[in-house]
């Protein structure tokens, strides 16, 4: 599984990597991508619905991100979790509140529960397992969408990957846009998916600007990411993914 | 010896001579001790099989650990199995088995539930040995080596992470840099054990496997051990604990300290209770005998007319109180007895089983008749009751012989 | 002194709450040995209160008692028991037997606390059991017996082991009159034989005319003697 953080603001990205699209190979596919995302850095800003069948909850933030392993992400809105934030860096998450004014390293015991109310568990946030060494990719389909190509990959974990799934489906544009990735238990039953329901091209490129993580039993429950603002190859001081920098905020 | 035998065969008759009434005490002596010794038995029973769960349980007779493993069971605070402290240890004669682990506090994943858990890398021929897991494994099978990539989880765990056999979780925990290491597993086997709590709090892994997720190069995190017998465990501690300071040895009563606890509460809880049972007894005894003086004030009066000493009418009514007390012991021990071959293997206390589980307890609790617990109920009801037995016989020695044999 | 019993100004006064009861007024009264004596009065004139006393089965309120010379007021309880069981049998007007032991065992309780041997006991209780007539009764118990039955194994109970003194309490009271003499011929013929004192207490003429000596009783003084 790819570091989901960066899949939630980045999969745009995926869209900068216009030159191989057309491998009909799965895994030189995933493997290009990644590659060329290397060294990358960005800069967004970002809400998050929360949605549940009796509330709802948006959290507006601004990330910012360095290549695979790196990422900062800060609350911006609601008042009560201002300042609040994540960092990443490798497989390890810290988290900031301001209120206790503490940084709590996740422990791994923590890393199931979720990701600020929503419905992605701290793991999913914060694990970057390689990609391509923990499944196999396969080809399942090409289809077109929109006048682009649509590759439809299964990627099946290794035996002694550390990923619960099954299997996982995704679905990526040519322009690597990310349209959809499923993912079932063992049994071959879907238990949630993220589906992309607007594309946007910002400074020249192709990305998913609103995803919706949905669990597949309760229809009711749902969290959406919508990207407003987003930049390439910025600047990005080098203190900025530091436990200092998470605890002071700018 | 003439006065005796007169005494003792008038007691003896006396005592049958309101065969109802002496039924209804002695009934209630019978009762007693058999509540006495029913209820230390399996009280007895319920710490024994504490005991037996927790050396079972993992727990072994005794453990070696890093002396910080206790304080923090993390990676770091592991030490090597092959220095000459541990196969000194591992070597004395007095040990029967004993396995090493990997012990780590991890978190399970499945596709819909996290829960943590403590991972124990274990070598499967040893480990099977000692605790509970032997036997315990109904669905598949064990781990075939240290290098097994399965994993064997409890029932508990299974339900609660909504998985089973042949799926695969993932495991993570700490690695000797303190990164997050993790790694898929395969469930090969599923275990029973006595307890919920247990089945859902470890899971076992091969040992090689382990280390070679964590990162750690022939360090173990604990060693438990079996011994021919427990007496030996103390000695064996002490004598251990002191060859090298960076290691702990410890029984499992100071890994269970609340054990110990429990079984001087119950100890405690045991005397009030057998107070309790003896006052009612008490009661029956005094009201009995005084209801019998009573009744046979003449006789006594009599019985001084003809020549008969105080002191012996003292003692010829002590007596019967004695002989009661007597056929009520041997009818109570004997009905107890039956009462625990009854049961055979112990208890099924499953009803309560969830109120038990929280106390950490089987469902099916033996009997276990101890020599002292035997001692300590019939010396109680004995010495005590003799003791009550003495006030009605000094009333009936008191009375003035006159007034005793006008009394009609 | 050759007197089995003296008796000097006993006086017995019964307390009952506000009311003081004189039982006995300096009663004064010399036994000497082998006399057959019968205490009459009617009810409530002292006699069993008398016989107590002498027995030491109570104390007077004042005076004293003598037993073959000993000042019973000055011995123990125990002292007390021993003397009755060497010295005095006693009788008295029902219930003498104890219920659990049988007519032989009765007979030979005393014999057994005063330490004399099975064998012994055996033979005196089987001669004393044939004497009052009770042959083939030995091993029934008192319910089992009749009241003039009762009232002999009594008597024999109270001689077999020779004491120097009989004290019976109206023992022919619950008797009708032919077993009542029997039983009175039967002490008489003890006090022949052994020379046992009895003190007998009866308001029964039959008794006191058959009595060696009569002593009237009346509120609780002696009004008589002849
Ligand atoms: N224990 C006692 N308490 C009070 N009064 C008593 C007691 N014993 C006897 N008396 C009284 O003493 C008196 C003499 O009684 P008692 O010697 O029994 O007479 P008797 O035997 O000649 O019928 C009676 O008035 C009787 O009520
Ligand atoms: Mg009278």
């Amino acid at each position: 599984m790819s570091h989901r953080l960066l899949q939630i603001f980045s999969l745009w990205l995926f869209a900068g990597l216009s030159c191989s699209s057309q491998a009909d190979n799965a895994q030189q596919l995933i493997r290009q991508a990644i590659d060329n995302y290397r060294g990358i850095t960005s800069y967004s800003e970002a809400t998050m619905t929360i949605h549940r069948p009796d509330w709802q909850r948006v959290i507006a933030m601004k990330a910012w991100t360095e290549g695979l392993d790196k990422s900062l992400v800060r609350i911006t809105a609601p008042k009560k979790d201002k300042d609040s934030g994540s960092l990443l860096l490798d497989d390890n998450m810290w988290s900031y509140a301001p209120k206790i004014n503490r940084v709590i390293k996740i422990p791994s015991s923590m890393s199931g529960q979720s990701w600020m109310g929503s419905d992605f568990s701290n793991n999913d946030i914060a694990r970057a397992d390689d990609i391509i060494d923990n499944y196999t990719h396969t080809l399942l389909e090409t289809k077109n969408h929109n006048g682009h190509k649509l590759f439809i990959i299964q990627s099946v974990p290794h035996e002694d990957a550390p990923v619960v799934w099954g299997k996982e489906v995704l679905q990526i544009r040519d322009d690597h846009v990310l349209l959809e990735h499923a993912f079932y238990d063992q049994d071959g039953i879907l238990i949630k998916k993220l589906t992309t329901s607007e594309i946007k091209t910002i400074s020249g490129k192709t990305i998913a600007t609103t995803q919706r993580m949905q669990k597949a039993d309760k229809e009711n429950e749902w969290t959406e990411f919508h990207s407003s603002v987003i930049k390439f190859n910025i600047i990005i001081p080098k203190n900025t993914f530091t436990l200092s920098n998470l605890r002071n905020p700018r | 010896m003439n006065s005796f035998l007169l005494i003792f065969s008038l007691a003896w008759r006396n005592l049958w001579r309101n065969k109802r009434r002496t039924l209804v005490i002695l009934l209630a002596i019978v009762l007693g001790v058999w509540a006495m010794i029913v209820t230390a038995a399996f009280m007895r029973g319920m710490i024994f099989q504490m005991l037996e769960d927790t050396v079972d349980n993992l727990a072994g007779h005794v453990q070696i650990h890093h002396s910080q493993y206790l304080d923090d069971p993390v990676i770091n605070n592991s030490f090597d199995p092959d220095s000459h402290t541990i196969s000194r240890i591992t070597h004395d004669p007095r040990v029967l088995m004993w396995s090493d682990r990997i012990r780590l506090p991890a978190v399970v994943l499945s596709e819909r539930e996290t829960t943590g858990i403590t991972m124990l890398g274990v070598n499967p021929a040893r480990e099977s040995k000692i605790s509970f897991i032997g036997k315990s494994v109904v669905e598949g099978r064990f781990l075939n080596s240290s290098s097994d990539t399965g994993i064997v989880i409890g029932q508990a765990l299974a339900d609660k992470l909504e998985t089973r056999l042949g799926k695969r979780i993932v495991l993570m925990s700490q690695d000797i840099n303190n990164e997050i290491a993790d790694r898929g597993f395969r469930i090969v086997g599923i275990y029973d054990a006595p307890l919920d709590p247990t089945e859902k709090a470890f899971v076992f892994v091969g040992k090689e496997t382990a280390a070679k997720m964590v990162g750690l190069k022939g360090a173990i995190s604990e060693i438990v051990l079996r011994l021919h017998d427990t007496d030996m465990v103390t000695p064996l501690v002490t004598e251990m604990d002191q060859l090298d300071h960076t290691i702990d040895v410890m029984s499992w009563l100071e890994v269970e300290p609340y054990l110990e606890l429990m079984i001087q509460m119950m100890d405690t809880s045991m005397f009030i209770w057998y107070l309790i049972v003896f006052l009612a007894m008490a009661f029956g005894i005094i009201n009995t005998l005084l209801m019998a003086v009573f009744e046979r004030t003449r006789e006594f009066g009599l019985f001084q007319a003809l020549g008969q000493k105080p002191r012996f009418i003292l003692f010829q009514v002590w007596l019967e109180a004695i002989l009661m007390i007597i056929v009520g012991l041997l009818a109570g021990n004997f009905l107890s007895w039956i009462s625990v071959m009854a049961t055979g293997d112990g208890i099924d206390v499953s009803v309560f089983a969830r109120g038990m589980e929280m106390i950490n307890m089987s469902n099916i609790i033996p009997f276990v008749i101890t020599f002292n617990d035997l001692m300590i109920a019939n010396i109680t009801v004995a010495v005590l009751g003799m003791l009550t037995g003495l006030y009605p016989a000094w009333r009936a020695s008191r009375l003035v012989p006159a007034d005793a044999i006008t009394r009609i | 002194m050759n007197h089995v019993v003296q008796c000097e100004k006993v006086t017995k006064i019964f307390e009952q709450g506000l009311i003081k009861v004189n039982a006995l007024t300096d009663v004064d009264l010399a036994i000497e040995k082998a006399e057959f004596i019968c205490l009459s009065g009617p009810s409530g004139s002292g006699k069993s209160t008398l016989l107590n006393m002498i027995g030491g089965l109570d104390t007077p309120t004042s005076g004293e008692v003598y037993i073959d010379g000993e000042e019973i007021d000055e011995l123990n309880k125990s002292e007390l028991a021993d003397l009755r069981l060497h010295k005095i049998g006693f009788v008295f007007q029902a219930y003498n037997l104890i219920p659990v032991l049988s007519a032989q065992e009765n007979i030979e309780m005393v014999m057994q606390m005063q330490g004399v041997s099975k064998k012994e006991r055996n033979e005196k209780s089987s001669a004393i059991l044939e004497e009052v007539g009770l042959q083939g009764m030995e091993k029934r118990i008192p319910p089992e017996l009749s009241g003039g039955q009762q009232q002999r194994v009594a008597v024999a109970r109270a001689i077999v082991s020779r004491p120097s003194l009989v004290l019976a309490d109206e023992p022919t009271a619950n008797l009708d009159s032919v077993t009542a003499n029997k039983l009175i011929d039967l002490m008489l013929q003890m006090n022949e034989i052994h020379k046992t004192t009895f003190i007998i207490s009866t308001h029964d003429p039959m008794i006191m005319q058959r009595s060696k000596k009569l002593v009237k009783l009346h509120d609780g003084r002696i009004i008589d003697i002849t």
